[in-house]
């Protein structure tokens, strides 16, 4: 089959690679109706997460029909349009019982790595890297789904390809930083970053009940994309200050709930933005942590803070005494999806949730390393690149 | 030499390199990042109960070692005691005499199978997996080593 691989940092290629087959009894394989690109892969391909091998196939966040299911699979079906969450949860541990799935006991077989990391591992993320699993990604035209009941959503009627496929990463994740962030009718709800995830989470805060939403990010195409299609208001940080913002559109209080969605490759504009590159680019720092400390000061006493965005590991200058005084809640995590994927697709169904806007580039597989360039660049108001495998 | 030969074993050591660094860096401790249980000096960290909690009742593991622990044979003692909280049981081992760190990795391994056996019936493979071109470099194959090594290492 054909796939898009990661081949070195910045370098992707699409090359014909070896069909996947069923590993384990509760193994689906899927063949990859859309598959999209997302602001997390920009961090493997600028070697920001260095366990990634030459030929590794790329892509968390797809949907398509079920081909062929091992004999422990009990609820999908060979035929089934459906669209599968980015993590891989085992569905039977104790964190898959609390809902908890992206931190699944049993899906990420590498597991040394990351303890030694951070102490404890993850579950394992198809297409993103050796450090959650290794699993070959979705830039494909067959995917393997372990755990398929667990993972895999069937895509109600109503519900188009590429509305369904943005349940797989994009709104799941968007979803679970308002969920968890604890947002309740009458918050005003800030979203740092506009693109396919802080969308999502605007969307869902509104959902959820919050009277204001705001969202903050520099391109004006996803600005307009912000107010045209979400409904919610939009900052540009470039054009004002941030924090003197929120804090006049709260009566001074500063938002209830704050989400972080940019992750460790924050751009930042003066001194700031120069300190962070230079600090990581000499690796005094891994992450980047601009958009965090800002929602962090923007926060209201007592308020919450929910980071969304992925980071690696250290970050410098942050705010704990602010976070310690101010009472704060930071909470954070990748994505516990399979929790929030059955109310997204009846949310979508009836037409309150929509994503097609964020498809603005739609091509075939083998454009692949076109569209990460498109993706990367922001080239022609870009705001996800999704691949049709076999079009 | 030739050159494709050079990478070839250049690729080779660092596969073993790549192995290695993974268990070192279980050793270290940096400040923000980095844990262990193996701070112990060997003979302590030989004796250290090793152990995974399981979404199971205890009888179902008291009533027969798991397979990957009973492999081990008389050399493991297993303990399984009832985890706090409705989190299931704990399963724990440890060596009964002098140990390797290649040993401890074994464990480690099998009770993490134990684990995946007794809650979902089997042991999540992720090999063979489709990929493209992997050209013979030493990072590369230093990863590899890492990977390779990567279920047997971890703070258990």
């Amino acid at each position: 089959m054909r796939a898009a691989t990661w081949t070195g940092v910045n370098d992707v290629s699409v090359e014909t690679v070896p069909d996947p087959t069923l590993l384990n009894d509760h193994d689906a394989i899927i063949r990859v109706r859309k598959t999209t690109s997302c602001g997390s892969d920009l961090h493997l391909l600028g070697g920001y997460i260095p366990f990634m091998r030459a030929g590794d196939v790329l892509g968390h966040e797809f949907m398509g029909e079920v081909v062929e299911v091992g004999k422990g699979v009990r609820d999908r079906k060979v035929g089934e349009r459906v669209v599968v969450n980015s993590f891989i949860a085992c569905g039977h541990c104790w964190y898959c019982k609390q809902e908890l799935y992206s931190l699944c006991d049993n899906g990420n077989p590498n597991p040394g790595i990351t303890e030694g990391l951070w102490g404890q591992s993850p579950g394992g993320c198809f297409g993103y890297s050796h450090a959650v699993g290794g699993f070959a990604g979705s830039h494909a035209e067959y995917i393997r789904v372990p755990y398929a009941d667990v993972g895999a959503f069937v895509v109600p009627e109503e519900v188009s390809d590429t509305r369904a496929l943005f349940a797989s990463d994009a709104v799941s994740t968007g979803w679970m930083g308002a969920e968890l962030a604890g947002t309740k009718p009458g918050d005003v709800v800030a979203v740092w970053g506009a693109g396919g995830v802080g969308q999502m989470a605007a969307r869902a805060a509104m959902l959820l009940g919050a009277e204001r939403v705001y969202v903050i990010d520099r391109f004006p195409e996803r600005l307009a994309q912000v107010r045209d299609h979400v409904g919610a208001e939009a900052i540009d940080y470039t054009a004002t200050d941030v924090l003197a913002e929120l804090r006049e559109v709260t009566g001074g209080r500063g938002p209830d709930v704050c989400i972080e969605a940019v992750g460790m490759e924050a751009h930042s504009p003066g001194v700031p933005g120069v300190y962070d590159q230079v600090k990581q680019q000499l690796r005094l720092q891994t992450d980047r942590p601009t958009a965090l400390r800002e929602a962090i000061m923007a926060c209201r006493k007592g308020g919450s803070v929910f980071v969304l965005g992925v980071f690696a590991a250290a970050v410098d200058k942050f705010p704990l005494g602010a976070m310690m005084n101010k009472g704060l809640t930071v909470r954070g995590a990748q994505v516990h999806g399979q929790r929030f994927m059955p109310r997204i697709l009846g949310h979508m169904a009836r037409g309150e949730l929509t994503t097609e806007h964020l498809a603005t580039h739609v091509m075939p597989l083998e454009q692949a390393a076109k569209g990460y360039q498109m993706f990367k660049d922001k080239e022609d108001g870009c705001v996800r690149a999704v691949f049709e495998p076999g079009s | 030499m030739p050159l494709p030969k050079i990478v070839s074993r250049a690729a080779g050591l660092a596969g073993g390199a790549g192995g290695k660094a993974l268990q070192q860096l279980q050793h270290l401790r940096l400040p923000g990042a980095g844990q262990s249980s193996v701070t112990d000096d060997p003979r302590t960290a030989a004796r250290r109960w090793r152990a995974v909690t399981v979404l199971t009742d205890p009888a179902q593991l008291r009533s027969s070692t798991p397979a990957p622990l009973a492999a081990f044979g008389d050399r493991l003692e297993v303990r399984v005691t009832q985890a706090p909280g409705e989190r299931g049981a704990e399963l724990a081992a440890r060596f009964r005499g002098p140990v390797t760190e290649d040993e401890i990795g074994d464990l480690r391994a099998a009770l993490r199978e134990a684990k995946a056996l007794a809650e979902v019936g089997e042991v999540l493979r992720v090999d063979p997996q489709p990929h493209g071109h992997r050209p013979a470099t030493p990072q590369g194959a230093a990863l590899e080593g890492m990977t390779e090594a990567a279920p047997k290492e971890g703070v258990l």
